[in-house]
């Protein structure tokens, strides 16, 4: 009972928050805090295994309320709340009445109602209620990435996000309608064995995918994460991306899936994970390369799920249920490390006023805890032990390679996602070495980089924050265990496990030595070298004597070889003026990487779609004598029709 | 109390035989060009001076520059202590170490490139986006080869898994994974670490602001993530199940001083590739590891 008090707690916080939050920040941080803790705790009672359900005798839209709280659901409200509760406090500093005295109000409405929102997606278990949810939730959002309004490029993104969300929502919608007519109720839960509802899987993974961000309908993604005010990226990144995770794990759990589900889940993650990344490597928008990082990740959490879907269809083997544990983990991961990667991106953007990594550069000395928690967070994202992604992405890993140990006939599958998965953590780390490198390390490039700040504390907090996190679930990951086996308890009841694998508890104790090692091994270093004596001098650069910062290595450089094998993909636009003439005025070399699939795919389909419109618009004229001969045609053919009853 | 000296001295063993492998490859150089070449122990030598020595840091660098190599070491040492050896096995082996053991060498490789980026040289930038994208093939590779190993013996921890076969797999195998050894230890046909032209170098030209004790430990690290890789091929594809104690010890020397001579032996009569084919050639040992993988599946179906 004390789960259900919790969460109306939680809501009446939120619509306080609503309320009260336009006119006072410290009203609305204190009723966001409180709020965000109240579901804390009652998602940490839940996921300790004390699963909830109300059926309230309240009618929203003719539907009694039905409201469920269970494990997988409260994996999800505990990453609402603690990546919440941290973005609260961040755009406390970030987005104040004193920068932005138009927006920051409506910040605050909104915020609270995407809280309330994505809350209420959680636990709502009725479709109808479902639905209103995920559409207050997309209107929430659409606010939130469009604060910034009065710039078109923030109008673009916002524009594109709204147009995909709802593409996502019709499936939906076809989704739920299909479903309640089936069944004969807008009431959810767990249905298995009804296996004539298995069809209805791929509006599942249509609906969902486009908020998930999978390849190719992940177009949406990468503008509204880049565009949006960091704390709105940090919570868009971190957790809506995952509401869409969060309704095909419910969906594929509770409804039973056609054979071939896993296959193309399977499928659609591991290409996710390599072309997300690719295009990741390739941008010089810092918070860009985060949002197509997400794509990544998210392509790596479908792997894991799909290998399980394809281990649930071939007689429950164990290996599936790793990589489940995979995919579940990899959710609270990557929303820790990603968040604070945007809330770093924000500090950057915060402090020097460009997201473009090649007007940036030696931010280290200017603000160290930003480049330390960076870089943290980066060696997290890049799957390195000790941190926590290494500990998601190698439970995955167990899951394939186990697969294809067993030489089943899922190894066909698992075995190239294997390869493909290991491509995409090579070239994830490619990718963060730039980011870091390029954006923290070196000599600055531009005078607004020299004259960069370090964050407030404000902002400082909520990362640290999320860097402890990271650092706790990488190095006791078996802590955390009880409650992913719960989850996937929920998700296939046959797959309870409450005790955490061998390996993984010798995981954890190897990531502590490793995290100690390092720690010793620089610090002895460090002594032997202050010993030895340190001399501070330029850069020795092979003895030339007049370095200059834009000779630096760039984003554009780094990523020029993996660049090239992509091509084919990323089709960069270069436009070259050489130095013509025997006094050369100027020349100049411009490279942009265009979003190849929405520019070269969606755009070009979407404008045929609307050619198309044109020409029949032709046919409405406005001329009443024409209109009349329609209407002739339209009866003759009818009358054709009866007179022959259909045959020709 | 067993565990702890077992683990010692391993560590010992590792950290003490490492610097020996770059001595003999340029023994054998020297050999096969008729000079006599610096001594076999000359490694140890620069260990030690280095260590000594001060150090020069750049304006630029942040303490990140001195804290990568010494993260890039453990990182390698960790890797090299997962290893089983020979007769002795692992110290403690567990599903998945396989893996641990890739990712080790990525961290190494994280923070070997972060270091190189701290001065702000475009020769660094160079090195380390080299480094970094070579690495995606090469890491493919690896895993391909993990994948064929364990689709031979069903299993997916190196204990057990380091257990081959007589056969085509094996010679597929080997091919690969010296390829695969060659380009992460920047040997030629990758690079040459002999040359002073910092413009066609990947290694090499990212330490080139490190210098004593962090230079050191890089030296350290190399020579020893190149024992490990020597170690590794050698248990991939020599088949030692079904020798005694002494003789499997033996088998994994000489199979690693044949490794090292090898190598010496492709760098003696083979030039450093163009950069536009070193793709080519780690797509070369992709296939390699591929087949093997093929291989395998075939053999073991009944």
């Amino acid at each position: 009972m004390t789960t259900g008090w919790m969460l109306a707690l939680a809501a009446a916080c939120g619509v306080a928050a609503i309320a009260a939050g336009p006119r006072s920040p410290r009203a609305w941080l204190g009723l966001n805090l409180g709020g965000t803790a109240a579901v804390l705790a009652a998602a940490v009672a839940v996921l300790g295994g004390a699963s909830w359900e109300w059926r309230g005798g309240i009618a929203i839209g003719g539907e009694p309320l039905h409201l469920r709280l269970d494990a997988l659901s409260a994996m999800f409200l505990a990453l609402v709340a603690v990546v919440a509760g941290a973005a609260t406090v961040y755009a406390a500093e970030y987005w104040p009445d004193r920068l932005y005295p138009d927006s920051a109000p409506r910040n605050r409405a909104w915020w609270s109602t995407l809280l309330l929102s994505l809350g209420w997606v959680l636990v709502s278990s009725n479709g109808l209620h479902f639905l209103i949810g995920w559409e207050l939730f997309t209107v929430s959002a659409y606010f939130l990435i469009t604060l910034d309004r009065a710039r078109p490029e923030v109008r673009r993104a916002g524009w594109l996000f709204l147009v995909a969300s709802h593409a996502g929502t019709a499936c939906l919608f076809a989704f739920f309608a299909t479903l309640a007519a089936r069944t004969g109720s807008w009431d959810l839960g767990p249905m298995r064995d009804r296996a004539e509802l298995a069809p209805l899987f791929w509006l599942v993974l249509a609906g969902f995918g486009v908020k998930a961000g999978i390849f190719p309908l992940h177009v949406w993604l990468p503008s509204a994460h880049a565009n949006a005010p960091s704390h709105v990226s940090a919570m868009m990144s971190g957790v809506a991306v995952k509401m869409g995770i969060y309704g095909l794990l419910r969906f594929s759990g509770w409804l039973p899936v056609p054979a071939a589900a896993g296959w193309v889940v399977l499928g659609v993650g591991a290409i996710s994970a390599l072309l997300g990344i690719a295009f990741a490597l390739a941008q010089d928008d810092l918070k860009r390369l985060l949002a197509y990082c997400t794509v990544e990740n998210v392509g790596i959490i479908l792997t894991g799920l799909g290998a399980a879907l394809l281990a649930a269809a071939q007689g429950d083997a164990p290996w599936g249920r790793l990589a489940l544990a995979g995919a579940l983990f990899h959710i609270w991961n990557h929303a820790a490390f990603k968040s604070l990667l945007f809330f770093s991106a924000g500090s950057v953007l915060h402090a020097t006023g460009t997201r473009e990594m090649s007007r940036l550069g030696g931010l280290w000395r200017v603000m160290p805890w930003t480049t330390a928690l960076f870089g943290l967070a980066a060696l997290a994202v890049a799957g390195l032990p000790p941190l926590n992604g290494f500990v998601s992405e190698w439970l995955v890993y167990l899951g394939l390679f186990s697969a294809v140990a067993e030489r089943g006939p899922a190894a066909w599958a698992t075995l190239p996602a294997a390869i493909m998965l290991a491509s995409a953590g090579a070239l994830a780390l490619a990718t963060f070495v730039k980011a870091a490198s390029v954006v923290f390390l070196g000599a600055p490039r531009s005078t607004a980089a020299v004259h960069a700040h370090e964050c407030g504390p404000g902002m400082r907090g909520p990362m640290v924050l999320l860097a402890v996190i990271c650092l706790g679930l990488g190095l006791v990951p078996a802590l955390f265990w009880p409650a992913l086996g719960r989850a996937a308890g929920v998700w296939h009841p046959a797959w309870v496990q409450a005790a955490a694998p061998a390996p993984l508890a010798t995981l954890g104790v190897v990531q502590l030595v490793l995290a100690v090692g390092a720690a010793a091994a620089t610090a002895w270093l460090w002594f032997q070298a202050r010993g030895n004596g340190v001399r501070r001098g330029p850069t020795w650069d092979c003895g030339y004597v007049a370095p200059a910062a834009r000779m630096q290595y760039t984003s554009g450089s780094f990523g020029g070889i993996v660049g090239g094998w992509f091509g084919w993909l990323l089709q960069p636009e270069r436009r070259l003026r050489r130095p013509r003439g025997p006094w050369p005025q100027e020349a100049s070399r411009v490279e942009r990487i265009p979003e190849t699939v929405l520019e070269r795919v969606f755009v070009p389909a979407g404008s045929r779609v609307l050619q198309t419109a044109a020409v029949m618009r032709r046919l409405q004229h406005g001329r009443l004598q024409f209109y009349v001969l329609y209407v002739v045609i339209g009866l003759a053919a009818l009358a054709a029709l009866a007179v022959t009853g259909g045959r020709p | 109390m067993i565990l702890l000296l077992d683990v010692i001295g391993r560590l010992a063993l590792w950290l003490v035989l490492a610097p020996l492998l770059p001595g003999i490859i340029n023994k054998a150089k020297a050999w096969v060009a008729g000079r006599r070449g610096p001594p076999v122990l000359q490694l140890y030598y620069d260990l030690a001076r280095l260590w000594r020595k001060g150090v020069v840091l750049s304006t630029l660098a942040s303490p990140g520059f001195v804290a990568g190599p010494a993260v890039a070491w453990v990182a390698v040492t960790g890797a090299a202590m997962l290893l089983p050896l020979g007769p002795a096995g692992t110290v403690f082996g567990f599903r998945g170490d396989v893996l641990l053991l890739i990712y080790l060498l990525a961290l190494a490789r994280f923070a070997t490139t972060w270091a190189a980026m701290e001065t702000g040289s475009a020769f660094e930038g160079m090195g380390a986006a080299r480094e970094v994208s070579y690495a995606v093939l090469a890491e493919a590779t690896l895993i391909a080869a993990v994948l064929s190993l364990s689709v031979q013996t069903g299993s997916i921890s190196l204990g057990t898994m380091l257990e081959p076969t007589v056969g085509p797999g094996a010679v597929l195998l080997a091919g690969g994974l010296f390829i695969v050894l060659l380009a992460e230890n920047c040997r030629v046909p990758f690079d040459d670490p002999n040359t002073h032209l910092e413009l066609t170098m990947i290694h090499e030209v990212m330490v080139l602001d490190h210098s004593g004790p962090p230079l050191a430990v890089i030296l350290h690290g190399a020579a020893l993530k190149l024992l490990l890789f020597a170690v590794l091929l050698t248990q991939a594809a020599l088949p030692m199940g079904d020798l005694g104690p002494v003789a499997a010890a033996g088998a994994l020397a000489a199979g690693v001083l044949g490794v090292t001579i090898g190598v010496g032996m492709v760098e003696s009569l083979m030039a450093r590739f163009a950069f536009r084919r070193v793709p080519l050639l780690l797509t070369i040992a992709f296939l390699l590891c591929v087949f093997a993988l093929l291989v395998a599946w075939r053999e073991g179906t009944p």
